[in-house]
């Protein structure tokens, strides 16, 4: 088992006029025996990242160890043959001419495990991803989900010290990637193996992570738990990607030694934690999680924020709705399905502000009026 | 969350520190670098290209440069003013055009019969175009002096002596006879490309047109045409091509009819002595010819992508051409006679007859065939020689274009892609351009390879070495890279993922590819013809020699044995290559 210590990460791609930097400066700790998440868009680095973790690629600059080991820095990088880690691709990468067994005794035997060893060896771990039975099958002849853990049992077999996992998922149907979730947090508990994943579904690296690594940009944004990420994130660009937010424009009134008052959409008066610096007057954005906004029927009396319905979106377990603050501020809720409200009825937000999150706005970056919904998904 | 915003923007400071002096230590012990296998492999592949191609190129220039003291353009001053070497270039632009033209003609029209009509007999005119462009164009030619020689043809004697009609009578041994001789094996270049191209037109291209109220005529002439004119001008500079390098049909029936043209003067040019200086001049012009076409051919064909593109769209309908359609049978049919039926039973019937007339029929023999296979003690040697060069070319050429396809596309080898274009060349050179630079560069070099079966491999590798990189390179493009990455992760080594998976993998791609290549070796003449000794004699070359020696009907024999060597050879490409001869062939220079 062990650990990976990245600092300094850049890569560039691209032909001299069109230079691309896919990593750049990436800073970042992987602890032994944990379930890293690598998180973002498409394009924002995260493979390339795995890529180079790897070794495929050659970094521009920084470097990345394995517990002591130096095994990359831009002179010197030891080829993905000598690594003693394992990947699953997301295109599975299972041989198509190998059956399910000659795939994954692959690696035993270039290890030159003797062959009653590998045998038992490949049983014991097509057994652990519950393919036992199709060893003689080839891969042509298997579902996705089935390939999917014949490149997942090819890669443990070799017991890699690191697991390298490429949005493994993505190709599965919903309900399949739901149990393979569940298996392969199952699979990392129980293996110690580090567990390195990347992906752009932000449900998939919640559920599963012992922490998250948010890349935007080939930047880390943020590096922390699940529940930091996604109560606490460091900056919009986390805020957004991390699942539904209302990112609400405001000012501060009172900022004293990290917490302040701030009033949203002219509307809304919170109590929050602001970020250091923040004076009395500056222009922040809120990020607001439609679940801790509730609605209430509004019975006449003087309200200090009042919305009304203008859309109702009924989703099953729950009910999102679209209320229309009285500055034209748009907000998305969700609410419990059995609280109802019709769209035209005047209602009464309020918002839970202990888990909101305010950031200064950086004068370079466009505001949130473009956002006229003030929510993305 | 200051916290998490200081992790997230990188531990900076004391981390930082840690981690420079940890890489320090580490850094002694990460592995020198050092020679790997695959660095050999490359490296060799990279210097067997510039060994086959690169150098004797240069030597070719060279040698065009190299005058009486020192440097001098007198060979090219020569060359471009001498009234030798204009006449044949003169006849080889005539030969190139007239082929051409007439492949067009043939070509499109069976082409457009065969995609858009109702014509019957598809599969005969499919049959005639593939059988026409396998076949041997020296024996297809050897066949037609029997049948059109001026004296002893045996349709000129039919019409002079029975029918009484002397005035009819063709003289094979002319411009004509050489353009229709040629004709032959290059309509099948317009035929392929044009049929694929007319397959691949998106029906609704013209569905629009007829919505529009043009009729099909005005459809086809204004919308249909022009979507397939660059794929059809592309196959027609390829017959161009082709047709101005065939050596051996230019050699039997242009020169007894003193139609010289650049491959025969240039093989001229070898007779004692040798004039290196003015052959490699020339050579350099015929390229100069064979390159222009073939780049305006390129640009033509990167032009026909909307036409390959329309994959979603319906077939096209197919036009009713009502009894003229039996106009277009004719035509094909003729075709048919001409091409295959009338060369080929012309060599069965002289290779049994006991002397060629009016009358061979009377005395049918096997004696030639024992003449050819027993006695004449050429014939086994040329056999071996030429099975034994196929296979050995076939298999290097293969290996080599499996390596430089590789590096191509899976490395980031700075120059790489001037590596895949050094692997095109030989495309642009005709093959006794081939041999005029290899002859060369070897007589330069303190090897004696001149005479030896090793330069007739290497002229045969470096000719065919664009058909193998192009199948590696095809083959290599359906292998997802991440199938070699996750083989490396686990441990393989270059070798290991090599061969465990990659060669796996792409394996009916490489014998697709060695049929390519073996086909055309295996009746390769225009470079075989200056290289070979009478110890490295090769099949065509001895059908070639016993032809000018005057042994007409013991040729027959040896033609219809070199036919059947071929004939297995092009089964098994069918059997196991599924058609892709036909298919993959078509940028191949031929001859």
């Amino acid at each position: 088992m062990a650990s990976i210590t990245i600092r300094g990460l850049s890569k560039h791609f691209g032909s001299r006029d069109a230079d691309v930097a896919a990593v750049s400066g990436l800073d970042l700790d992987i602890k032994d025996n944990q379930f890293v998440t690598l998180l973002g868009p498409s394009g924002c680095g995260k493979t390339t990242t795995l890529r180079l973790i790897a070794g495929y690629l050659v970094p521009d600059a920084g470097t990345i160890h394995v517990d002591d080991r130096l095994v990359s820095s831009p002179g010197q990088v030891i080829p993905p043959d000598a690594r003693h880690m394992g990947m699953v691709f997301q295109s599975y990468a299972v041989w198509p001419h190998k059956t399910v067994f000659e795939n994954v005794v692959f690696g035993l035997k270039i290890r030159k495990v003797a062959a009653a060893e590998a045998r038992r060896k490949v049983e014991e771990t097509l057994a652990l991803v519950n393919l036992s039975g199709l060893a003689e099958r080839y891969p042509g002849e298997l579902s996705g989900g089935q390939q999917q853990r014949v490149a997942l049992a090819r890669s443990l077999v070799v017991e890699p010290e690191i697991l390298l996992l490429d949005e493994p998922l993505s190709n599965l149907d919903a309900k399949l990637r739901e149990r393979m979730r569940g298996e392969l947090k199952v699979l990392q508990r129980r293996t110690g193996i580090t567990f390195v994943y990347v992906t752009h579904d932000q449900a998939e690296a919640l559920a599963l992570s012992d922490m998250v690594a948010v890349i935007h940009g080939g930047r880390l944004q943020q590096y922390g738990t699940p529940f930091e990420v996604y109560s606490r994130p460091a900056n919009r660009i986390v805020a957004d990607f991390m699942g539904l937010v209302n990112l609400v424009p405001g000012t501060v009134v009172e900022a004293r030694d990290g917490v302040g008052t701030v009033e949203a959409a002219s509307a809304l008066r919170l109590t929050v934690a602001v970020p250091d610096g923040t004076r009395p007057g500056e222009a922040i954005e809120v990020a607001i999680r439609p679940e801790n906004i509730r609605l209430r029927a509004a019975n006449g009396a003087a309200l200090p924020a009042r919305a009304t319905i203008s859309e109702r979106t009924f989703l099953g377990n729950i009910s999102e709705y679209q209320a229309t603050l009285d500055s034209g501020q748009v907000l998305r809720v969700q609410t419990h399905p059995l609280e109802r409200f019709a769209v035209g009825d005047i209602v009464a937000v309020e918002v839970d502000a202990a888990h909101c999150s305010v950031f200064r706005r950086n004068p370079s970056e466009p505001t949130s009026d473009l956002r006229a919904d003030g929510a993305t998904a | 969350m200051d916290a998490q915003i200081q992790r997230a923007g990188g531990a900076a400071g004391s981390l930082t520190m840690a981690a420079t002096t940890r890489a320090g230590t580490a850094r002694a012990r990460a592995r020198p670098p050092r020679v790997r296998l695959e660095h050999v492999i490359m490296g060799g592949a990279i210097g067997a290209l510039i060994v086959l191609v690169v150098l004797p190129l240069a030597f070719l220039l060279l040698g065009s440069l190299r005058g009486e003291e020192g440097l001098s353009l007198e060979h090219f001053a020569e060359v471009l003013s001498g009234r030798l070497y204009l006449s044949a270039l003169q006849n080889s632009l005539i030969l190139g055009a007239w082929t051409a033209l007439f492949s067009l003609l043939i070509g499109l029209t069976l082409a457009f019969a065969v995609s858009r009509t109702d014509v019957p007999g598809k599969g005969l005119i499919r049959l005639t175009a593939t059988l026409s462009y396998l076949s041997p164009p020296f024996l297809t030619a050897i066949a037609f002096v029997y049948l059109f020689s001026p004296n002893a043809g045996l349709i000129n004697v039919f019409l002079r002596d029975v029918a009484g009609a002397p005035w009819l009578a063709f003289n094979i041994f002319s411009m004509p006879g050489l353009v229709l001789v040629t004709v032959l094996h290059t309509f099948p270049f317009v035929f392929l490309l044009a049929a694929s191209a007319l397959q691949s037109v998106d029906a609704a291209y013209e569905e629009a047109a007829q919505i529009l109220g043009a009729s099909k005529l005005r459809t086809t002439v204004s919308i249909t045409m022009p979507l397939v004119a660059p794929a059809v001008l592309s196959g027609t500079l390829l017959a161009f091509v082709n047709a101005i390098a065939l050596f051996g049909s230019q050699a039997i029936i242009g020169l007894p009819g003193r139609v010289v043209t650049l491959p025969t003067r240039i093989y001229a040019l070898f007779d004692y002595p040798p004039e290196y200086g003015l052959a490699s001049a020339l050579s350099l012009v015929f390229v100069v010819i064979t390159v222009a076409a073939l780049y305006l051919q390129r640009a033509f064909l990167a032009r026909r992508s909307y036409v390959t593109l329309a994959g979603k769209g319906a077939r096209p309908q197919l036009m009713r051409l009502g009894p003229s359609r039996f106009v277009l049978l004719g035509l094909a049919a003729l075709v048919f006679l001409i091409s295959i039926v009338a060369p080929y039973s012309t060599l069965v019937a002289v290779s049994l007859s006991k002397s060629w007339g009016l009358d061979f029929w009377k005395n049918l023999t096997l004696a030639n065939y024992k003449f050819i296979l027993l006695e004449y003690n050429v014939t086994q040697r040329a056999i071996l020689n030429s099975l034994l060069l196929a296979t050995v070319a076939a298999t290097i050429a293969v290996l080599l274009g499996a390596v430089i396809g590789w590096i191509d596309l899976r490395t980031r080898l700075p120059g790489r892609r001037l590596l895949d274009y050094a692997a095109l060349i030989p495309l642009g050179l005709p093959g006794i351009v081939v041999a005029v630079a290899l002859i060369q560069f070897w007589l330069a070099m303190p090897l004696a390879l001149y005479g030896t079966l090793a330069i007739l491999l290497l002229a045969y590798v470096g000719r065919y070495i664009p058909l193998s990189v192009r199948s590696a390179n095809a083959s290599l493009r359906q292998i997802d890279p991440s199938l070699e990455e996750s083989a490396q992760i686990l441990g393989a080594s270059w070798t290991a993922t090599m061969r465990e998976i990659t060669l796996p993998l792409i394996r009916p791609g490489l014998f697709a590819g060695w049929l390519l290549v073996f086909v055309p070796v295996i009746q390769e003449l225009s470079a075989s013809i200056l290289l070979f000794s009478s110890s490295s004699i090769t099949l065509a070359v001895a059908v070639f020699n016993l032809y000018e020696t005057g042994y007409t009907e013991s040729v027959a024999a040896l033609a219809m044995v070199n036919m059947a060597i071929i004939g297995v050879a092009i089964w098994l490409a069918y059997k196991v290559g599924g058609g892709g001869i036909a298919a993959g062939g078509r940028e191949g220079a031929t001859g």
